[in-house]
């Protein structure tokens, strides 16, 4: 009877614990800890809710149901839990009156996830997407054409009035518009510690590649390092592809994009690509640029530039100037940057869009996007999106994030006692210490307010932007060049994982010197991926 | 109790319900595990199906036939990935068995307890480190750079210039070399637990015997040891042979682009083709290259488990 007992026993305590595992929904989590958006959903009058939306909308808006409940997906450019997620998303949900479920896998596995969360069927209502996986996404019916809904929204005027406009104009494909950015794309910049130049006698930036390459020799000869510069890849597999190496890229173009006659060509096989090759591995050679840029992750790069290993990097325009110049301080460096404006031959030949003038690629930016499995995509559209960029308080939220955890008006003293003390008078606006890694303070939440598609009003952002930012970020505004959406075909679907794989190992292996161009190109006719190339420009120019 | 042996030693097949009912306690207890085994087991299996699809996930799956074989097998990329495969696996289990067996006979000739105990923790220790902790530290040891120690170690005493330096993880030509001795490193230690077990179980008198003969240390090993260790040997090498196809995590965190030649393996061919085109997979494709590994490790298994009859005088191992 005994070992009945236990037997009995143990069997309920192992279909027990089953059935907890079963019962937990693996990386979806209730983010808010308020019901207060929930409960108020059926009382917040729609006007009330879209806060910026002019009055006139109301009208539309009685006619768009909110939705009561929504499930959001999106990557680390969104507060994490350790970065006040909770607070944020119960802000949200008090603003728009929609109680908001979140997943948010690891940000680089996000993608990774993405595919998964889609093809199990589970669908969240929103999700964010970069340009490739937009298009795709888009071409297999899984996102909702937002097209008509932004057409005729408010939206778009205030967009319109702010020059936001054409960036959503750039993301149609074919009439369809799958998603809604909230930002400009931004792109990279080439800084150079400015150490680094006085050390080498270097008293003007260069403005060609000879001189820019001229420059690398000098800095790395009167600095002693091993290398200047390193990039996270030879050659990425994401767009915009090239855009942590432009001066050696230049024109080139390594995959599929639309000639002025409308037609498609893959640029890997244009002489620009070789010509490429051939500097990125000169420069492997000379010691300029770090091998291990074969296998190294951003946050390597990031790091060997913060510890000085490298004196210059090509990153992202806008508040990374001020996060690099921080972290350079962080390690006792001289954290003066100079940024190069983009060198002759990159304004020569737009990478990507081969005939116009050309300057550092502005990335197609990601977007939000609606699933066709949303039961109500028009209220998303309209209390989630839309009041995303109202230009009002939801888009402060998504801009600077929650008072008293991502930003302050309270009197304060930030760093007390150190070299970085910051001391605020009672209303003055700042950004509060980042909780993940203190030590630095906030720049945004999710939206860049230099990189804003509507105005904001009241923007605080003329206090809590640093010069060097916004000097980055005018630089690369006015020297960039719209990058622009590949659509998305059968064959692409089948033969690119294939093809982009064998891309990046070839530049790689050219990179380090254990092939030439030409063999190079001999494996890649010889291995069939001309040929994949062929077919897939094929299936784009029968679109 | 004999009684009762013999009628369990005799069931009868038409009162099968009677001695389940007998014996409920037991198959309740086995329940869970039969649950367990069908749902994430068995019932998975059932996505054999879109191996003969085209199937991206989104729309529903339409049947192809064999062209996800037709077109797996006419891929170049396959090819390397599945000779990669066997080569890097085999390779692996030959040289950790064989490292694992002479630490395993070292250890056993150590008399001070206290010395091979603090020997024997060090060395397991490497086993318990993640793959990416491993990759990343060797990845430190190796750069090219002046703070990777083999390169600096190898400037220093003039086997290389400064200029030249090798990078290791980089280099088809050494990336096999390098990962071969990342995984001694980590997983040797752990490997002599089962020899240690079996040298810790020889008959001493044997021992005595030999030394009475005039056997020295070495002799002893030769004639008592080694022998003694054999079938272990061999039922090591055996059970780890039915699992070379399974191989990812060590070659995917030590991989990168310019060595994918010589150490893309099946299961990361696999993960590149989901993930890497930036576009949406067809996972019937990927699936059938996930059944063909399957297919080649379960005759391993069979091919195997027939040599381990001979080995194990008439007993499989499965």
């Amino acid at each position: 009877m005994k070992k009945k007992v236990v037997s009995v026993l143990l069997v309920a305590a192992m279909v027990a614990s089953m059935t907890g595992c079963g019962g937990n929904d693996a990386g979806t989590s209730d983010a808010g800890t308020s019901d207060a958006g929930t409960s108020d959903a059926g009382s917040v009058d729609a006007g009330t809710a879209d806060t910026g939306a002019a009055e006139g909308d109301d009208a539309a808006a009685s006619d768009v149901e909110k939705p009561e409940e929504i499930t959001i997906m999106f990557d680390g450019t969104v507060p994490t839990a350790e970065n006040g997620q909770e607070q944020f998303i119960a802000k949200l949900e008090e603003l728009t009156g929609i109680k908001i479920n979140v997943i948010q896998p690891d940000h680089d596995a996000y993608y990774d996830v993405v595919g998964q969360q889609i093809a199990g069927g589970d669908w969240p209502d929103v999700l964010i997407l970069a340009s490739t996986q937009m298009s795709s996404y888009g071409a297999e019916g899984v996102l909702w054409d937002m097209a008509d809904a932004w057409n005729s929204s408010e939206l778009k005027t205030r967009q319109e009035a702010y020059n936001g406009a054409g960036v959503v104009e750039s993301m149609f494909i074919d009439g369809h518009l799958y998603g809604m950015p909230a930002t400009h794309g931004n792109g990279c910049v080439t800084y150079i510690k400015q150490k680094w130049l006085d050390d080498a006698g270097i008293t003007s930036l260069p403005t060609t590649f000879d001189e820019y390459y001229e420059d690398l020799k000098k800095m790395k000869e009167a600095e002693s390092v091993d290398y200047v510069l390193a990039a996270s890849g030879f050659l990425n597999a994401e767009a915009p592809y090239i855009n942590y190496l432009p001066e050696f890229y230049q024109d080139a173009w390594p995959t599929f994009y639309q000639k002025e006659d409308g037609t498609w060509a893959d640029g890997f096989t244009e002489d620009s690509m070789k010509a490429a090759m051939e500097r990125i591995a000169q420069g492997v050679k000379d010691g300029i640029i770090d091998p291990e840029t074969n296998s190294y992750a951003t946050s390597d790069v990031r790091n060997k530039f913060y510890d000085d290993s490298l004196g210059v990097f090509t990153y992202w325009a806008g508040t990374w100037a001020t996060n690099i110049k921080t972290n350079c301080e962080n390690n006792g460096l001289d954290g003066t940057m100079a940024v190069m404006e983009p060198i002759a031959e990159i304004k020569a030949g737009v990478q990507g869009q081969h005939d116009n003038a050309g300057g550092y690629i502005d990335r197609v930016s990601p977007a939000w996007c609606i699933t066709t499995q949303c039961e109500n995509p028009e209220g998303v559209f309209k209390y989630f999106i839309e009041a995303m960029q109202d230009g009002a308080d939801t888009q402060f939220l998504w801009t600077y994030g929650v008072e008293g955890v991502h930003w302050s008006t309270a009197a304060e003293t930030l760093y007390a006692g150190t070299e970085d003390e910051k001391v605020y008078a009672d209303g003055e606006f700042h950004m509060e210490d980042n909780l993940e890694t203190p030590g630095t303070q906030y720049t945004k939440a999710h939206i860049d307010p230099m990189l804003a598609l509507t105005e904001l009003a009241n923007d605080p952002r003329d206090t809590t932007v640093q010069p060097e930012a916004m000097a980055a970020q005018e630089l690369f505004n006015s020297n960039s060049v719209g990058a622009f959406v590949t659509p998305s075909t059968d064959v692409m679907n089948e033969k690119n994982g294939d093809l982009m794989t064998e891309k990046q190992a070839l530049v790689a292996k050219v990179a380090l010197g254990q092939m030439t161009v030409d063999e190079a190109y001999a494996e890649y006719e010889s291995g069939g991926y001309a040929q994949m190339s062929q077919d897939i420009v094929d299936s784009l120019n029968a679109q | 109790m004999k009684e009762k042996q013999t009628k369990q030693a005799k069931p009868s097949g038409g009162k099968l319900w009677a001695k389940v009912y007998k014996y409920k306690g037991f198959y309740l207890m086995f329940l869970p595990v039969f649950v367990f085994a069908v749902i994430f087991f068995y019932a998975p299996m059932l996505g054999v199906r879109y191996a003969f699809t085209d199937y991206n996930g989104i729309k529903d799956p339409t049947f192809n036939g064999f062209a996800n074989f037709a077109k797996m097998f006419g891929m170049n990329n396959f090819w390397s990935a599945f000779g990669n495969t066997i080569v890097i696996s085999v390779v692996k289990l030959l040289l950790t068995t064989a490292a694992a067996v002479i630490v395993a006979i070292f250890l056993n000739e150590i008399v001070n307890l206290m010395f091979k105990k603090v020997v024997q923790t060090i060395i397991y220790l490497p086993h318990f480190m993640s793959w990416v902790v491993t990759a990343s530290i060797f990845a430190l040891i190796l750069s090219p750079s002046s703070s990777g120690l083999v390169n600096s170690f190898l400037v220093n005493i003039g086997v290389l210039d400064s200029n030249s330096t090798i990078y290791f993880m980089g280099t088809s030509r050494w990336w096999r070399p390098v990962y071969y001795i990342v995984n001694l490193w980590k997983e040797t230690g752990w490997q002599t637990v089962i020899f240690m077990a079996t040298l810790a179980g020889i008959n001493t008198d044997l021992y005595e015997a030999a030394a009475i003969d005039g056997a020295g240390r070495w002799a002893k090993m030769r004639y008592v040891t080694f022998p003694q260790l054999k079938n272990t040997i061999l039922t090591v090498i055996i059970l780890n042979l039915a699992k070379v196809m399974n191989l990812f995590e060590s070659a995917f965190v030590m991989q990168n682009d310019a060595v994918l030649d010589v150490s893309n393996v099946l299961e990361t061919y696999i993960y590149y083709q989901t993930f890497n085109s930036g576009a949406i997979p067809n996972y019937g494709y990927t699936t059938a290259v996930g059944l063909f590994k399957s297919l080649v490790g379960c005759v391993l298994v069979l091919v195997c488990n027939h040599w381990s009859k001979k080995v194990r005088e008439g007993r499989g191992i499965v």
